[in-house]
């Protein structure tokens, strides 16, 4: 068990290292990193094998973000598929002092005020989990599948804008993924440029 | 004083905007401006008909940024939306060069600082009603500095209408049309190649013009669904620049993609420069074995032959004295009689082959339409399939199996022949020269290979000769039936002619394996070799183990075994080891006193003062290997370029170099051979025929040098 977890730790370090930017590529096996949600709690997508889970990078002050939780888009998504067995994580990576980066306290209140449904809120100040997906853009999203294989990163859907009217004219490519992932078909549109505003690293 | 110039100018601005009511509008954050976005025209006044240039000017607050046409990591193009009345056109947006700013997480984003302008040509139409012409367009952007606002406007530009204009604007309009990218400079200036490797993309751009600049770069502009990651610069030295740009979605047959090649003098890019990639120059050309005008009626001349040798085929020969026998007895030895039934007859085997050409035609646009990946020398696959066609054939020919056409439909054609008359002697027309597949197949599938690379017309005028050819002894002999005696009686010798045309192939192959060979070096050629070598025992597995009476369990049991070994050696010669060579290095074709052909050499001899011959040529153009042994070769040419001091250069299109192939297209040329005469920087080239004659070459180098002399 212990050489699983060290095994483990140095294969993510040396994913972590070879794709230092880069978004690991699909197909690969999902970096783990270890994070704590404003109760301390800590959450790995290694500890999450065995079922599909969802990486999304937030930052509450980008207008592309509040597009789809200002809409209620985000907390439909996070609430369908979380009730289907899929673990949500949402991530911020913005470093502190730069807009977006949350405190334990401020993150708890924005889950209560914006009514996420997400599984679990994950504070990444020093960026380790964003810079290990080559997280560029808030929002950005990866789906993990069982297994710990990466089978789709990129952009929410396909209408690169602010405006949440073009919501209900979007394909939402993390839906689709996510049906076709459970319906145990291979997901057709698997790689897409993410849109957004920048994670603000360290 | 430059600061004062800049001022004035700015008041000049301003006072036109002014002067033209244009309105602008402000978006503002937290009490504070952010932009400032206005519409611009480059002229006083509309013209009726006379296209002008609109701008979106947009002032971003100092530190923020609007982003460019393909926005980076992150952001979002500008966008404007033009309302304009009927009969208006606009154009494209045309983006001057960005700024590549690059964030902590390694987020590269391209866009504006301070300012920019946003140009479109617009074109009104031949009337205009009113005087005053409204122009409205709702400008979209995300502007960010370290956090990004949408912003938007509303945004209407008011121009008088009149005969006559004169320029507006003129300092920022004239600043801004400097920062736009320029087209690709021709290929004597530089040359971008693009190269896949796996998931990446290879840029290599040679110009001597890159030493004058320290910071070169490459920006990309993805179209569609493609995702890319960060170019890098690969490598860099003196006139070659190499980017790798990674390619993040999964488009297998992407081989190039479009973006700026920036210029830079100093590392913020204040003054900056950019060459648009040509993308259009790297598509594949579509035909390219160029037959030469006066070429054309030695392959008729030939496809004519074919056609006559045909009629020595054992399966063809019995059976023109046979028809021609049963005319006469039909026709009642009326001359006439028996001539028509011989043109009717003849007509039939034109049906079928014209039939099949058009067939070779239509099959040949269908395949251009869905990309097959170009039927051409170029591409070794093609040469490969070539190769295939020609080994069977032969083997065909060798007696190693038969073509045998199913019993039902050679019981169907035999049924039809009945028709009685001039209809009928069509039919049997066609049918006779159906009947002889067996015979004719290994070389009208070798034809039809060929034909495959040429022109429609050309497909056409082959099969028509081929078909004359045919025709031609029963149209004699119909005519002068008395002939029949001087046909040679058939024999046992029928099949020793087949066995020797088996040879005629087995060259055309060893030609075909020395293309591959230059393609793919000399290891290509060997596992193209062992791959016809499975061929061939499949041909013997069938030719020896399925006969008439093979049951149809047996049959099975040989076909799966023979697609098992085609597949197996297939995948394992041909997809492994074949496709895993490299292209031969194009010097192979180097020898003598010739050298390599570079745009860069040709510019740096004729900055010289040499004039230059350049020889387009490639493995598997016959025309041009005749030209190249028999008169660029002959002593007396070789010795004139060296006495006139002509530089020598071969420019080897084996593979389809695409800096090549476009200098092909830019004199006119679908492909090889070509010839052409540099006599220094500012003389128009002077092209050469494509079959080349001694004299020609003296005559033309004779005449220079005289004109030369008499300068």
């Amino acid at each position: 068990m212990k050489t699983k977890l060290i095994l483990t730790i140095i294969a993510s370090l040396v994913t972590t290292a070879l794709y230092a930017f880069d978004p690991p590529p699909v197909g690969s096996a999902a970096p783990d990193f270890s994070l704590t949600d404003p109760k301390g709690e800590t959450h790995s997508p290694s500890q999450y094998k065995g079922k599909y889970v969802v990486l999304e990078w937030f930052n509450p002050e980008c207008p592309f973000v509040k597009k789809h939780y200002g809409s209620g888009n985000m907390q439909r998504l996070q609430k369908e598929y979380t009730s289907k067995g899929v673990v949500w994580l949402t991530i911020d990576s913005n470093a502190p002092g730069s807009e977006g980066n949350l405190s334990a306290d401020a993150a708890s209140k924005v889950m209560t005020g914006w009514k996420t449904r997400q599984t679990a809120l994950l504070l990444d100040p020093e960026g380790k989990a964003g810079r290990a997906y080559g997280a560029k853009n808030t929002p950005n999203m990866v789906v993990i599948n069982p297994e710990g294989k990466i089978v789709y990163e990129g952009a929410i859907d396909s209408k690169a804008t602010p405006n949440p009217a073009d919501i209900p004219n979007s394909t939402n490519y993390v839906k689709v993924a996510l049906d076709e992932s459970l319906e145990g078909k291979p997901v057709t549109t698997s790689t897409t440029k993410p849109y957004g505003c920048s994670v603000k690293y360290k | 004083m430059r600061l004062a110039v800049r001022l004035a100018a700015h008041a000049i601005v301003c006072f036109s905007i002014f002067a033209l009511e244009s309105q602008g509008q402000s978006q503002t954050y937290e009490g504070k401006q952010l932009v400032k976005a206005e519409l611009l025209a480059d002229t006083n006044a509309v013209v009726p008909s006379k296209p002008f240039t609109v701008g979106l000017l947009l002032r971003m607050a100092p530190g923020w940024h609007t982003y460019w046409k393909f926005p980076g990591d992150a952001g979002l193009p500008s966008e404007l939306k033009w309302k304009l009345p009927e009969g208006w056109k606009i154009g494209e947006i045309q983006w001057p060069i960005p700024l590549k700013t690059t964030d902590p997480g390694d987020i590269q984003t391209y866009g504006y600082q301070d300012e920019v302008l946003l140009m479109q040509e617009i074109t009104p139409p031949a009337s205009i009603n009113d005087s005053t012409v409204k122009l409205a367009a709702e400008a979209n952007w995300l502007v960010c500095e370290k956090i990004c606002i949408p912003g938007n406007a509303s945004l209407q530009l008011e121009l008088p209408r009149s005969v006559t204009s004169v320029p507006a604007n003129a300092e920022i309009f004239a600043r801004y049309r400097r920062l736009l990218p320029r087209d690709w400079p021709g290929a004597i200036v530089a040359t971008a190649n693009w190269k896949r490797a796996r998931s990446d993309l290879r840029l290599n751009v040679k110009s001597p013009t890159l030493a004058n600049y320290p910071n070169v770069d490459f920006y990309p502009l993805p179209q569609g669904d493609t995702v890319v990651g960060h170019p890098q610069l690969e490598s860099r030295s003196g006139n070659e620049i190499v980017f790798r740009v990674p390619l993040e979605s999964v488009s297998k047959d992407l081989s190039s993609i479009q973006g700026l090649v920036v210029f830079a003098q100093r590392a913020d890019g204040s003054e900056r420069a950019a060459w648009q990639i040509p993308t259009s120059g790297i598509a594949p050309v579509k035909s390219t074995a160029s037959i030469p005008a006066r070429g054309i009626f030695t392959f008729l001349l030939f496809g004519f032959l074919g056609g006559v040798i045909l009629n020595l085929m054992p399966c063809v020969l019995p059976v023109i004295s046979l028809k021609i026998f049963g005319f006469i007895q039909h026709a009642g030895q009326s001359r006439q009689k028996i001539l028509r039934s011989g043109v009717a007859f003849a007509g039939g085997i034109f049906a079928w082959f014209i039939g099949l050409a058009l067939f070779l035609i239509a099959l040949k646009a269908a395949g251009r339409e869905i990309t097959w990946g170009g039927f051409q020398f170029t591409n070794p696959y093609f040469v490969l399939a070539l190769s295939v066609i020609v080994l069977v054939f032969a083997l065909n020919l060798f007696g190693v199996f038969e073509i045998s056409l199913p019993q039902s439909a050679t019981r169907g054609v035999l049924g039809w022949t009945g028709a009685q008359g001039d209809v009928g002697s069509f039919f049997q027309g066609v049918f006779a020269t159906v009947l002889a597949t067996p015979c004719t197949a290994p070389f009208l599938g070798t034809a039809l290979g060929f034909a495959f690379t040429q022109s429609p017309v050309i497909i056409l005028s082959i099969f028509f000769a081929i078909a004359a050819g045919m025709s031609a002894p029963y149209l004699l002999l119909c005519a002068q039936p008395a002939w029949l005696r001087f046909l040679p009686k058939p024999g046992p010798w029928m099949l020793h002619v087949k066995q020797f045309m088996g040879f005629l192939l087995l060259a055309t192959l060893l030609f075909l394996l020395y293309v591959l060979g230059a393609q793919r070096g000399l290891e290509g050629a060997i596992w193209a070799s062992c791959f016809l070598l499975f061929v061939s025992i499949a041909c013997w597995m069938k030719g020896s183990f399925i006969v008439a009476t093979t049951s149809v369990a047996k049959r099975f049991v040989v076909f799966v075994l023979m697609l098992v070994l085609l597949i197996v050696s297939g995948v394992y010669f041909i997809g492994g080891k074949f496709h895993s060579t490299k292209l031969a290095s194009a010097n192979s074709q180097l020898h003598g006193d010739w050298q390599a052909f570079t745009p860069e050499r040709l510019q740096t001899e004729l900055e010289q003062g040499h004039s230059v011959f350049v020889d387009f040529t490639a493995a598997w153009c016959l025309t041009c290997k005749f030209n190249e042994a028999s008169v660029l070769e002959s002593a007396a040419v070789r010795e004139a370029f060296q006495r006139h001091g002509i530089v020598k250069l071969r420019a080897d299109w084996t593979n389809g170099d695409p800096v090549i192939t476009k200098l092909l297209q830019q004199f006119g040329r679908p492909g090889v051979p070509l010839y052409v005469l540099y006599r220094g920087k500012s003389e128009k080239p002077i092209i050469f025929p494509e079959l080349l004659t001694k004299s020609i070459i003296l005559d033309k180098l004779e005449t220079i040098s005289r004109t030369v002399a008499s300068q």
